[in-house]
């Protein structure tokens, strides 16, 4: 009995054993929570070798997570020597198939010095897992109890490991997870940046898009605002000639409104009709061959109003340069005024021209500064100079006479230096020889930078020929006056000689009848002999006076005692005039200065003035035929003359014609002794002038210095001096 | 008034002379004394007038243009008065035209100065011996 009960408690214990590994084993799942395979299979095997006593156990994995396949051995202390696993793997692959269907659930293997049993068992349901192998030198290996701990083992591995494997997996998709959140998180992130910069940049471009509207917007209002405030009308017309738009200056000008003409056909509303034809045929072929006429050009020509009125205008013609069809921009400008402008600067311009042609005068401009000349026409013509010819003081020196040219240059450089006005005259020589005489008149002109000289240059050739040949004309008229004179005062003249005369020859005659008689009245013929010889003296004195009058011809300067000279001339006119019945009273003052003249000059003067008294008083029957002869000292240092009548007097109209020549009140005068006196007397620098009296008659004057500074005998001398007096 | 009265010849005719010049009425007067007329000199009509002579005188020689009182004056003066003298003018004028008128209208003679003794001597006989 003893031996019963001694297997039976053995028996218990080992049941109780089992039972405690069975928990162990049960309980390894809790430890392997959350551990990953490696860990499940070494606590499994370190169980199970020390439960069941094992010499060898050993675990291959197929296939964890796609990696290489795990194989890990635990050892028991074998006797005397220790296979190594790779020997162990070997004897494992040798009697294992694939399939774990078909494995023993115990084979026995010769290893090393004995034989050892060996359990496989798959994990999984078909061993997908792997297999972990069992082995024990013992022979009752494996006991039923053994068997059992190894299939829970084994389940419970596969379990661990599944979900081991499972967490793993788990924990790999999360990892992939994360990481693949932390990439998505990049690349959001880098997706926001550049979605960011986009924007961004987008919000620039928006706004420039929006600037560049603004500006547009901006543009075309002020575009709008210069069309609609251009002083030019501006018609913008489309591919087929309508109309599209129609600024204020071209209502304005055209009499049209904007409304009325938009889409109308530009030909129909401002080319007048007899351009219309020309104004399609070119449009047409603009448009079929781009050729343009008139496009970037200005171009004059006719337009038509609203009321029909033509008027020319300016027209430039723009394309606009947009896309699609051609379209036109024309700018036109009334030039009606600008016409008429140049049509009158054009007249005035010939004007101008012709006025230079007849005037026989040139007009230049000198700047001072530059020497810059430039002539008009006219003077090219005068100086007989080409048109094309450059202008210059050399040039113009060519033509200066030679005897002229210091005195020329010389106001040029006062001119330059000056820069005060101009008054010059001198001659030119022409190529030919020919010779004119030119006077320049010229101011100045502008601010200190810019001097310009402006004046105007005469040929006055023809009037120096006249002057001369006035002049001549002149001294010959003064001869014909003195001789005319000559023949009026013959009378005069032979009534003074022939009263001595006849004295003479009366005398003569009784002397010789004295003579003759018986006896000879001697002392009587002595007496007439005596008379006859003062009355030969007398018409000596006469003849003299007359030669003194009429018989120089050179005048000379000397100092003239005025009352000696009047008296002179009365002595040698007293008769005529007392025959005229003149009554002639002297006031003659005393110490009258002497003037310096010609004496003769003057007392012809003198003596046409009291001939024309007593011509005035021809007629007069009423009343004394009174002359007053006077002289005075005057203001100024002068002398004055005067002859006073009671005679016709003139008209007070008359009172500038009476100096002039041929201008005469009396039937038989040539009305030259006036105008002669009166030269005579301006040569003096006098002055002679007639007044009208308070009561009948008139009084003629002159007065003259009593120094004449400016009467050098050069001018005295001059040929041209008119002598003598009147003409009656 | 020079009156030159000729002692040998009281019965000689009285020529007067009325000229301004000085000349003519000296010279005159001896002339007309060797041709044997007493004679009377007068510088002016005006003294003329107011003399004697104007009632003897035979004859008037006369001179055209004088201060104041001309000649052809003198003589319309006379002929108003009705004194029927002769008349001689004379003159130193050369303008001949003055001569038809004078003599249509009475004078004897006009003689232009210069002349000579017989022009004048012949000219006196015409007025003393009128046709």
């Amino acid at each position: 009995m003893e031996v019963q009960s001694e297997h039976a408690s053995g028996e218990i214990k080992h049941l109780q054993r089992c039972i405690n590994d069975l928990i162990s084993l049960l309980a390894l799942p809790a430890i392997w929570s959350g551990g990953d395979p490696s860990q499940v299979l070494h606590t499994l095997l370190d169980a199970l070798v020390r439960m069941l006593r094992l010499d060898l156990v050993s675990v291959r994995l197929t296939d964890l997570v796609g990696g290489a396949p795990v194989e890990i051995v635990r050892l028991a202390e074998l006797r005397g020597r220790v296979p190594s696993a790779h020997e162990i793997c070997e004897a494992l692959s040798q009697c294992l198939e694939d399939d774990s269907r078909k494995w023993p659930p115990l084979l026995r293997h010769l290893m090393g010095e004995g034989e050892v049993s060996i359990v496989p068992l798959p994990l999984g349901l078909q061993g997908e897992l792997g297999v972990i192998v069992a082995a024990a030198e013992r022979t009752d290996f494996p006991r039923q109890t053994e068997a059992l701990l190894l299939s829970v083992a084994a389940n419970q591995a596969s379990i661990g490991l599944q979900e081991a494997r499972l967490l793993s997996h788990q924990k790999r998709l999360a990892s992939e997870l994360d990481q693949r959140v932390v990439q998505r998180t990049a690349e959001l992130a880098t997706a926001n940046e550049e979605l960011k910069k986009e924007f961004a940049e987008r919000r620039l471009v928006e706004e420039r898009l929006g600037q560049e509207e603004r500006d547009l917007k901006r543009s075309e209002i002020r575009k709008a605002a210069i069309v609609d405030s251009a002083l030019d009308c501006i018609v913008t017309i489309d591919h087929e000639g309508y109309i599209t738009e129609f600024n204020p200056a071209a209502e304005h000008t055209f009499g049209y409104l904007r409304e009325e003409v938009l889409g109308k056909h530009l030909a129909d509303v401002i080319i007048p009709p007899s351009l219309r034809e020309k104004h399609e045929q070119g449009y047409a072929r603009y448009l079929a061959t781009g050729e343009a006429q008139v496009l970037g050009k200005r171009i004059e020509l006719t337009a038509v109003r609203a009321d029909g009125s033509e008027f020319p205008i300016e027209l430039a013609v723009t394309r606009i340069p947009l896309e699609g069809p051609p379209s036109f921009t024309g700018h036109l400008r009334d030039i009606t005024e600008r016409k008429r402008a140049e049509q009158e600067l054009r007249r005035s311009q010939a004007f101008l021209a012709e006025a230079q042609h007849l005037s026989r005068t040139g007009s230049f401009s000198w700047r001072v500064a530059t020497d810059e000349i430039t002539w008009s026409e006219q003077l090219y013509r005068i100086f007989q100079i080409d048109r094309d010819a450059r202008v210059t003081f050399e040039l113009i020196c060519t033509r200066i006479h030679p005897e002229d040219l210091s005195v020329f240059q010389e106001h040029i450089e006062r001119s330059r230096r000056d820069r005060t006005d101009v008054q010059l005259e001198f001659r030119l020589q022409m190529p030919d020889g020919a010779v004119k005489y030119v006077h320049v008149a010229a101011h100045i002109r502008g601010d200190h930078g810019q001097p310009e000289y402006i004046g105007a240059v005469q040929d006055v050739t023809e009037r120096r020929s006249s002057e001369e040949a006035l002049s001549k004309a002149r001294s010959e008229l003064s001869q014909v006056a003195r001789v005319t004179s000559l023949g009026v005062l013959t009378a005069s003249i032979a009534h003074e000689v022939n009263q001595p005369l006849s004295g003479i020859i009366t005398n003569a005659g009784t002397c010789l009848r004295m003579l003759a008689a018986d006896p000879p009245n001697v002392e009587g013929a002595r007496e007439t002999v005596r008379r006859t010889i003062r009355d030969g003296n007398r018409a000596a004195d006469v003849i003299s006076r007359l030669r003194a009058l009429y018989g120089k011809k050179e005048p000379t300067i000397e100092s003239v005692d005025l009352n000696e000279a009047t008296r002179e001339v009365l002595a040698l006119s007293l008769s005529e005039l007392q025959r005229n019945r003149v009554i002639v009273q002297q006031e003659l003052v005393d110490d009258l200065p002497l003037v310096a003249g010609d004496r003769v000059q003057l007392q012809q003067v003198i003596l046409n003035l009291l001939r024309n008294a007593s011509d005035a008083m021809s007629t007069i029957d009423d009343r004394p035929r009174d002359l007053l002869i006077r002289t005075e000292p005057d203001d100024d240092d002068r002398v004055r003359l005067s002859v006073s009548d009671v005679g016709i007097g003139f008209e007070p109209q008359a009172t500038d014609k009476l100096f002039e020549a041929f201008y005469t009140t009396k039937d038989e005068g040539m009305g030259i002794g006036l105008s002669v006196s009166r030269s005579i007397i301006e040569r003096h620098h006098g002055r002679l002038w007639a007044m009208p009296n308070s009561g009948p008659g008139v009084t003629f004057s002159f007065s003259v210095p009593c120094k004449v500074e400016g009467l050098t005998s050069d001018s005295a001398r001059d040929s041209r001096t008119p002598s003598v007096s009147d003409a009656a | 008034m020079e009156l030159r009265q000729e002692r040998r010849a009281v019965e000689r005719p009285l020529v007067s002379v009325v000229d301004d010049d000085e000349s003519v009425r000296e010279s005159l007067p001896d002339l007309l004394g060797e041709l044997g007329f007493a004679a009377c000199t007068f510088s002016c009509a005006e003294e003329f007038l107011e003399s004697d002579c104007l009632d003897q005188a035979r004859c008037l020689i006369l001179d055209i243009a004088m201060p104041g009182m001309s000649g052809p004056d003198l003589q319309r003066e006379l002929k108003l008065r009705g004194q029927e003298i002769p008349i001689i003018f004379i003159t130193a004028s050369t303008d001949k035209s003055a001569r038809p008128r004078l003599l249509e209208q009475g004078a004897v003679e006009c003689l232009f100065k210069p002349f000579s003794d017989t022009a004048l001597l012949k000219a006196i006989n015409k007025a003393f011996h009128p046709k």
